[in-house]
């Protein structure tokens, strides 16, 4: 492989594209190949099945070729709601587990750069926030706060949105008083199923680092329910 | 499937190539049974038997590591071993899970 595949792969890594790379077993040539485009000539005939195991986000060897797809997917996006104590450590066990984080929190003693150096944050309530970040069903909501007015938006926001995941910080009763509320707030009972709460699995933990160990593992499950 | 881990080997592989080392790239091709780390795992060695990722949790990195340093001698631009636990050197390399894999190895020129 040429070096310079290798640091165009980190280039559209870093721009959030999404791709295959594609080697050759035989000669070892490379490419990058973006799907609805057409590779070069060595792999043209190939074009069909690299689309399919990258739409399948898988890595593997074309059926009786010598053609290996490497597939470059954007990591599951997490949107932590509360710039709080919890939120670094989760910052930190999601560094190396391929979760990109996003932290909104209206209240700017908390949301400081000084506080998270190197993270996106967003200083605005959720609603507003939600303006601003590109969201689907691969998008989890994580809420951290437990003050309601920050919070439920946000809940709201991900329910409608059909987020891959929810979690929500707080006691089993705390949980109950979110749920009516969402219930007045017109959700169905079913609906609210898909909140995790409280969040994360059991562990037993009761400090912030556990606490975020045990979303975080949350997290990496749910990754691979499906 | 893209790891977050890859970004690191890539990374270091550029700072070595820079600084003029001779370097490999090692990627799972394919797996069979319960082969400890998945398709598209990789791992980066440079000629002085230096490396940073892995292809199997630990079973086969040592031979691995021989094999590139050897491709980097030679002239050949590429390679594929199959690593099964049914041959003659499974007490040395096999993999104790009892999986097979193939590892392709690559000069990064």
């Amino acid at each position: 492989m040429k070096i310079e595949i290798i640091r165009e792969t980190l280039k559209n890594k870093s721009l959030n594209k999404e791709f295959a790379l594609i080697t050759n077993l035989i000669n070892g040539e490379s490419e990058i190949f973006f799907p609805g485009n057409n590779p070069s000539e060595m792999f043209s005939k190939y074009s069909e099945e690299i689309e399919k195991i990258f739409h399948l986000n898988k890595n593997g060897i074309i059926e009786n070729s010598q053609i290996f797809v490497q597939t470059y997917k954007n990591p599951i996006k997490v949107i932590i709601v509360g710039a709080v104590d919890i939120s670094m450590y989760l910052i930190d066990f999601a560094k190396n587990l391929n979760f990109e984080i996003i932290i909104v929190d209206p209240r700017g003693y908390f949301a400081s750069k000084e506080r998270f150096p190197d993270t996106k944050i967003i200083n605005k309530w959720p609603n507003e926030a939600f303006d601003e970040i590109e969201t689907n069903t691969k998008t989890a909501l994580v809420t951290l706060t437990h003050d309601p007015k920050i919070d439920d938006p946000a809940l709201q926001y991900a329910l409608k949105n059909k987020f891959f995941y929810i979690g929500a910080l707080g006691s089993k009763k705390t949980h109950e008083k979110r749920c009516s509320r969402l219930v007045e707030a017109g959700f169905k009972k079913v609906e609210l199923e898909k909140i995790n709460g409280p969040i994360g699995i059991k562990l037993g933990g009761k400090s912030p680092s556990e606490i975020a160990l045990s979303i975080i593992s949350q997290l990496v499950s749910e990754k691979y329910k499906k | 499937m893209s790891n977050f881990s890859e970004k690191k080997i890539f990374e270091e592989a550029d700072i070595w190539i820079k600084n003029n080392k001779k370097v490999s790239l090692a990627t799972v091709v394919q797996t069979w049974g319960s082969s400890p780390l998945g398709i598209g795992s990789r791992m980066i060695v440079s000629e002085d038997g230096n490396f940073l990722g892995s292809v199997s949790g630990g079973c086969v990195e040592s031979k691995v590591v021989e094999e590139c340093i050897s491709l980097m001698k030679t002239k050949k631009i590429c390679k594929k071993i199959d690593f099964k636990v049914s041959n003659e050197n499974a007490w040395e390399i096999g993999l104790a899970c009892g999986g097979d894999i193939s590892i392709y190895i690559e000069e990064i020129k």
